[in-house]
């Protein structure tokens, strides 16, 4: 009885769980008595875990994860402290808005992942191309929604803080700084997205080092097992990075979850 | 009461011409400013595109750019030229087609697979539960990881830009479809069910019509992300597109041609989403007033 209603319960994440174990075994199961396998072709999930030891304890990816990372956060980091103001600013003041919107609109717009190749000649294959790109990407999501963040500021409030006196300074760290936060982390989860998408670009298409030229290489060399545990490495991180900030966003903005549930 | 007219003549000295014109400018100016103060948004919002193209036009004749820079440096005027030189070799051609292909068959795949799957995930619970954690894992990775194992399993051909792009448009046009799907009103599909509709005539009765601007919505973002597949997927080997002919362009340093490529896509990707963002600012008129009660 009772584990009846564990089950029933927790239905959901069994589910998902059977759905995730019975796949994997399928699969091992099916290229282990069934098909052929060619390993220059696929592989099998117990030579992915394999792989996944043995990368993960000679330490091999973790230094090329190491290496994409700084090139992350410094491009990470460039595109929050330019972002931000850029996004209070238009949001603020309505002549800002409508000089920057159609042009920074358009180019968030486009495939701004085009210009990679020009970076890459422009900055070198080492860091400074890889955190140009980075911060091109993921600039936008910051400026865009800080933007709609200090639009949707509560007027009211700053009318309070304008009657007891306060001054301009006290409106922006008062008032939208506080009512912009939850903005900002649901812009960091889209540029988290974006970041990636740059170190991939920049690891592939030139690089000597990094979790996207480790792939790439493993590739190359036909090491397929290596290939997918770098792959896999690489979702799970981006899945923890993406869903802990949406937990984050509902933290802050619990609002937010009654207008998706309509 | 008005001024005389000739008490004016007098103190000014102005003759009745003068004083005809002046008034003419004074209106002239107005209307100006009227004008744009009307239309102040767009004046300032195109004015500034227009200033940026002007200084990056100038900038060379301004500054004398060091030869490291000037290696990497263009005009739009060149840009303008390179793209005429490449219509006429008729290159440009070419390389749009592959691309073009490339991009409405994936797209078109992701279609027709992210939307049946995503109708099915939002009406049934268990494939929903069960399919949760790939689509989980699947979206917040970008998908251009797998791109060096789709040219090992497809080769450089046309086939492995297709997957990528699939891979790419069909999370978006999924998720969006199951939202849609999701958020339908419990009270409306209660109703159909009880006048006796079954599952098929309870979809295209009340599930779809709801869904769809999530599923236009969906489409938008499914465009962004194929055109991305298509410039990634073209710079890592192929021999023909237009990320092809921008890599290649880089790698020789023909600055001016990698903007040409850029600018189409671009051009491309700002005419597709805002056809796309019409039709579903159109879609979604009705659903704004529910918005605005909230």
């Amino acid at each position: 009885m009772a584990l009846k209603e564990t089950i029933s319960e927790y239905r959901r994440p069994l589910l998902g769980v059977a759905s995730v174990v019975g796949l994997t075994l399928v699969w091992e199961i099916a290229y282990t008595y069934f098909i052929p396998l060619d390993p220059f072709f696929f592989t099998k999930p117990s030579l992915i875990g394999v792989a996944v030891k043995d990368q993960t304890l000679s330490g091999e990816l973790w230094k090329d994860l190491a290496i994409s990372s700084k090139a992350f956060l410094w491009g990470f980091s460039l595109a929050v402290i330019v972002g931000i103001p850029i996004g209070v600013f238009m949001g603020w003041r309505r002549r800002a808005e409508y000089v920057l919107d159609p042009f920074l609109t358009a180019l968030y717009a486009s495939p701004l992942v085009a210009l990679a190749p020009l970076f890459i000649i422009i900055f070198g294959v080492g860091l400074t191309g890889k955190v140009a790109l980075i911060f091109l990407l993921a600039v936008f999501p910051f400026i865009f929604n800080v933007f709609a963040g200090v639009k949707c500021t509560d007027r009211l409030l700053v009318n309070v803080v304008r009657a007891f006196g306060g001054k301009e300074k006290d409106i922006y760290f008062k008032v939208i700084l506080p009512s912009i936060l939850p903005y900002i982390v649901a812009g960091a989860r889209i540029a988290i997205g974006r970041g990636i998408v740059g170190i991939l670009v920049a690891e592939f298409y030139g690089a000597s080092e990094g979790i996207g030229f480790a792939i790439s290489r493993f590739g190359d060399t036909y090491r397929l097992p290596e290939m997918f545990a770098a792959i896999l490495l690489l979702m799970i991180m981006a899945v923890i990075f993406t869903e802990g900030l949406r937990k984050l966003e509902t933290i802050l903005a619990p609002w937010k979850i009654g207008q998706e549930a309509r | 009461m008005s001024p005389d007219p000739n008490l004016i003549t007098r103190h000014t000295g102005q003759s009745r011409i003068e004083r005809n014109s002046r008034a003419l400018v004074r209106i002239g100016v107005s209307a100006l400013a009227r004008f744009y103060r009307e239309r102040e948004q767009p004046i300032l919002g195109a004015g500034f595109i227009l200033l940026l193209i002007l200084a990056w036009q100038s900038l060379p004749a301004i500054v004398s750019l060091p030869r490291g820079i000037s290696l990497f440096f263009t005009t739009p005027v060149e840009v303008v030229k390179a793209f005429y030189r490449l219509v006429e070799a008729n290159e440009i051609q070419s390389h749009v087609y592959v691309s073009a292909l490339e991009f409405i068959v994936g797209l078109g795949l992701a279609i027709a697979v992210g939307f049946p799957l995503g109708l099915v995930m939002g009406r049934s619970k268990v494939i929903d539960a069960m399919l949760d954690p790939f689509i989980t894992a699947f979206n917040a990775t970008p998908r251009l990881v797998f791109l060096p194992l789709l040219m090992l399993w497809l080769g450089i051909g046309i086939w492995s830009k297709i997957t990528i792009v699939f891979v790419g448009a069909v999370f978006p046009l999924l998720i969006n479809t199951y939202e849609g799907v999701k958020n339908v009103d419990r009270v409306l599909v209660n109703v159909v069910r009880s006048f006796g509709a079954n599952e098929w005539q309870t979809m295209k009765i009340v599930v779809l019509p709801n869904s769809v601007p999530y599923i236009v919505a969906g489409l938008r973002l499914a465009i962004g992300r194929a055109l991305l597949g298509v410039v990634v997927g073209e710079f890592f080997g192929a021999s023909k597109g237009l990320g092809f002919m921008i890599a290649t362009a880089a790698t020789n340093y023909k600055v001016d041609v990698v903007f040409v490529g850029v600018t189409i896509f671009m051009g491309l990707s700002l005419i597709l989403t805002h056809l796309v963002k019409m039709v579903e600012s159109r879609l979604s008129r009705w659903r704004l007033e529910e918005a605005k009660t909230f």
